[in-house]
């Protein structure tokens, strides 16, 4: 393991027992980790799927049942690693009778911060999630998205090395995740390593530098996004088209994968680069007018999809 | 430090959470009941605004901390706040131990002022006043030191509800735990051996009251009293670390 | 971190949402006065029934009933957890209130004997409901065995309250005409600190005089230094006036005794008495009424109080100074 590893985990089960009779409930099964410095980290997977119960584990909030892991090298629940974490957990509920500032300074005395030091950092954590004007209102009177603005503050207080943050863009609106997104690119620009849970799988494409897949507590794939979108990848090109004449649309038809009338507009999805350039052929030759071109990339989510169908039937394949 | 940031946090939940209008209701009754007795002719009035004064103090003292008590940990867990208190360098017993002295400090004060207004309710009324009132308030708040630990140690491990159950229980039982050992002599060996376990191992909560050594004004040897005092110190602590044992032990879900 | 030139803001800055509608729109207003009418109805009706209720029971017979169906003290005490006192003291205040709306049928006390137990059974120091119970019992119930037990339950646990003995010596010496127990009592009472001068001298006149009517009046005189309660100390006042009857009457018996020894004949009128020099004048009778001679049997008697007071009888008194 180097320095540079921030995150570890060799083997990370739990099994909860549910009900009166004890039922056993494998919720995580053998999950191996690994987070380096500095990156950008997505854990990825549907609800359910295990991915808030790995990171209560790694917060010291649940034990696991066997497995291990590490902080900055160190044993879960070490104090000296805790100080250098910052968590904000899944859907916050906060102090809701305490003010925005008087929330941050409570969590700073818990890092022993005081005084001008503790009242200069809850200004400027204020400020960056954009909550000084709400200062000094009740944290009863937040919005959703106002509350999970210091929750992220609340996280930072203690300046950490890590942030970990359980599905911070569930239940927000666009503007709002958009947010989220530039906060998380900022924090990594400024040499924090930020490991992220979501089950919105485009944030994870345009944030990650990794991502990890976990499906029923079993991680089904791990790397780069580039590289498990380029593994699979299959690219197809939507073709729109307008005015095109009836002898036009016969030939263009056996070239597409997928070919929709509508009124004057033809969609054809085409399945490689040699036919889309017949196809711009016949367009030309046609006299049609070409509306757009859009080249379609096999996304994450189709990837993702695809894991959970091939999971479906029960097979146990090797990650 | 951190304990005390805690207990300060819980101190001040209690308050912004309105918990001490309590005392309006208290002065209420002190005031009706003065007014009640400057009006009544055969008796000894000055024990009724005593015993009324000290028994609902005791009364709401209890009420506090079992029901606040019972909420401290579970509503942390219920809101999920206390997972951004253990992620941080906050030992889980510190968290425990921060919680149980916010509440202690809320009884205080409600009780202190409650004290206070009875004081000046015993001064209008010419009732005299006696150092054993002190001490007798003083059991009161070991008491409740007791109770509220008791609170703790269930709300780290059930429901809400259950807790509530299970600490009234061992506040009446406690009451009664002498009565059962008396009751038990009288039973053959098995029900005494269950009885005598009840009465050693659960609170004897009778030791805490001196309302009658108040009106009666009967003494208390100095050795009882510190022998008390020492028993639901060491009672309280007893529990504190029970419930941080199983509070390290339990997962958040 | 974002103190190293990363000060910029990342968010807009939104603000807590403000959806308020004018408050004093008109649906407001009939919502507003439908409410607080229907408000006003059902309290109305709560009280109207509340009320009508009050009416058909009788409320103060329905105090005394909660009083004679009082719980045993023993498991009351158990139920009160600790709070006994106070128990105590709320069943005493019921117990006064019965006792002052003035509702207790005559011979009807069953339930204040069962009260006062309960009572003195959560606080067994309550020294003050013996006192007063013991005396209620023996004076306004007539029942001087259920004074005299609760007024030994008292005595047992608080050996240092005198007047638990004092009223029991009074109970003995006024309704069981017991001198030699009244004297026993009164000579504990008399070896309680904190007692009145007076007991001792009480507690030694009683071993001298037995019943004498003079004694019975030292006796009720310091039983109304004592007492403040109004009905109570009418009783008392009654008890000495008719003591004074029998002691006027003590009195003419041996005014007559001495005449018909001197003169060999009985005395005509009470006048003679006075004016042949064997009484110093005809006291006047504390009822109102006067003094009457039976000329023939020499026999005086009050015109209020035809019956002579159980209280002094010469035989009697004589065995008790035999018994000393």
């Amino acid at each position: 393991m180097s320095t540079d590893t921030i995150i570890q985990t060799e083997g990370l089960t739990k099994v909860f027992k549910v009900g009166f009779w004890s039922r056993r409930v494998t919720v995580l099964e053998g999950l191996n980790l690994e987070v380096r410095r500095g990156e950008v980290f997505g854990f990825l997977g549907p609800n359910g799927a295990g991915k808030t119960t790995t990171i209560k584990i790694l917060m010291d909030l649940i034990y696991p049942t066997s497995g291990h892991a590490t902080l900055f090298g160190r044993p879960i629940g070490d104090n000296q690693a805790k100080a250098r974490l910052g968590f904000l957990p899944e859907t916050p509920y906060f102090y809701d009778y305490l003010t925005a500032a008087e929330f941050l300074q409570f969590y700073g005395h818990l890092f022993s911060l005081r005084g001008a030091l503790l009242e200069q950092r809850v200004t400027e954590l204020l400020e960056l999630v954009g909550m000084s004007h709400a200062r000094n209102l009740q944290l009863r009177k937040f919005s959703k998205g106002m509350l999970q603005r210091v929750g992220i503050a609340q996280a930072l207080i203690n300046d950490p090395e890590l942030v970990v943050l359980d599905e911070p863009m569930s239940g927000l609106d666009p503007v709002g995740r958009k947010e989220i997104r530039d906060l998380i690119l900022r924090l990594k620009e400024s040499g924090k390593t930020i490991f992220f849970s979501s089950h919105i799988l485009h944030d994870a494409e345009l944030l990650c530098d990794r991502v990890a897949i976990i499906l029923k507590g079993r991680m089904v794939a791990c790397g780069r996004v580039s590289d498990l979108v380029g593994q699979s990848a299959t690219q197809s090109v939507e073709m729109v088209v307008e005015g095109l004449s009836a002898e036009g649309l016969e030939h263009l038809r056996p070239l597409a994968e997928k070919f929709v009338t509508q009124g004057s507009q033809v969609l054809a999805v085409l399945k490689n680069q040699q036919q889309v350039v017949s196809a711009l052929e016949i367009v030309r030759s046609a006299k049609g007018e070409l509306v757009s071109l859009t080249p379609h990339k096999s996304s994450l989510e189709e990837l993702f999809i695809r894991e959970v169908k091939g999971l479906e039937p029960g097979l146990r394949e090797g990650q | 430090m951190r304990v005390l940031s805690i207990a300060f946090n819980t101190f001040r939940e209690n308050l912004r959470e309105k918990l001490l209008y309590n005392l309006l209701i208290f002065a209420l009754l002190m005031i009706g009941s003065s007014v009640l007795l400057t009006r009544l002719t055969v008796g000894e009035w000055d024990r009724l605004i005593i015993d009324l004064g000290l028994s609902s103090m005791n009364l709401f003292g209890i009420l506090i901390a079992i029901f606040v008590g019972i909420s401290l940990v579970s509503k942390e867990i219920d809101k999920k706040t206390i997972f951004t208190i253990i992620s941080k360098p906050v030992p889980r017993y510190e968290f425990l131990l921060g919680k149980y002295l916010g509440l202690v400090v809320t009884l205080l004060i409600n009780t202190a002022v409650m004290a206070a207004g009875l004081f000046v309710v015993m001064a209008y009324l010419k009732a005299p006043f006696t150092p054993m009132l002190l001490k007798a308030l003083g059991f009161i708040f070991l008491e409740f030191l007791v109770i509220t630990a008791v609170a703790l140690v269930f709300s780290t491990f059930t429901s809400t509800t259950l807790s509530a159950i299970f600490t009234l229980a061992v506040y009446v039982v406690g009451h009664l735990s002498t009565d059962l050992k008396l009751f038990g002599d009288k039973m053959g060996d098995a029900g005494k051996a269950i009885l005598n376990a009840i009465y050693y191992v659960l609170p004897n909560l009778e030791r805490f009251n001196l309302k009658g050594h108040v009106i009666h004004h009967i003494d208390v040897p100095a050795t009882d009293l510190v022998l008390t005092t020492a028993y639901g110190l060491t009672y309280a602590a007893f529990l504190l670390l029970l419930a941080s044992i199983i509070f390290q032990r339990r997962d958040f879900q | 971190m974002m103190s190293s030139g990363h000060s910029a803001k990342v968010f807009a800055d939104p603000s807590p949402s403000h959806n308020k509608q004018p408050w004093f729109c008109r649906r407001m207003w009939i919502k507003l006065t439908f409410l607080s009418l229907s408000i006003a109805t059902l309290l109305t009706a709560i009280l109207g029934f509340q009320f009508e209720l009050d009416q058909r029971h009788d409320q103060k017979s329905g105090r005394l009933e909660s009083l004679r169906f009082l719980p045993q003290g023993e498991v009351l005490r158990l139920a009160l957890l600790g709070h006994h006192h106070l128990g105590a003291d709320v069943i005493w205040l019921r117990i006064v209130q019965v006792l002052g709306e003035d509702v207790v049928a005559e011979r009807d006390y069953e339930w204040l004997n069962h009260a006062l137990d309960v009572v003195t059974t959560l606080d067994p120091q309550y020294v003050f409901a013996y006192d007063v119970g013991g005396t209620i019992l023996a004076e306004l119930a007539h029942r001087v065995d259920w004074s005299n037990r609760l007024l030994h339950k008292g005595y047992d646990a608080n050996p240092a309250a005198w007047r638990l003995p004092f009223i029991l010596g009074f109970n003995h010496f006024f309704h069981l005409q017991d001198y030699v127990q009244a004297g026993e009592y009164m000579s504990q009472a008399a070896r309680i600190p904190g007692r009145p001068y007076y007991i001792d001298t009480l507690a030694a006149r009683l071993y001298v005089e037995g019943g004498s009517p003079t004694l019975a009046l030292s006796y009720l005189d310091s039983m109304l230094q004592q007492t403040t309660d109004p009905q109570l100390r009418s009783v008392y006042l009654e008890k000495y006036k008719e003591v004074m009857v029998a002691r006027d009457l003590q009195n003419f018996d041996q005014a007559v005794e001495r005449y018909r020894q001197a003169r060999g004949k009985l005395p005509r009128a009470l006048s003679d008495l006075v004016n042949e020099g064997y009484l110093n004048t005809i006291p006047e009778e504390p009822f109102g009424g006067e003094y009457r001679l039976h000329t023939e049997t020499g026999e005086v008697s009050s015109s209020t109080h035809p019956e002579r007071l159980h209280l002094y009888r010469p035989h009697e008194a004589k065995s008790f100074k035999k018994s000393i």
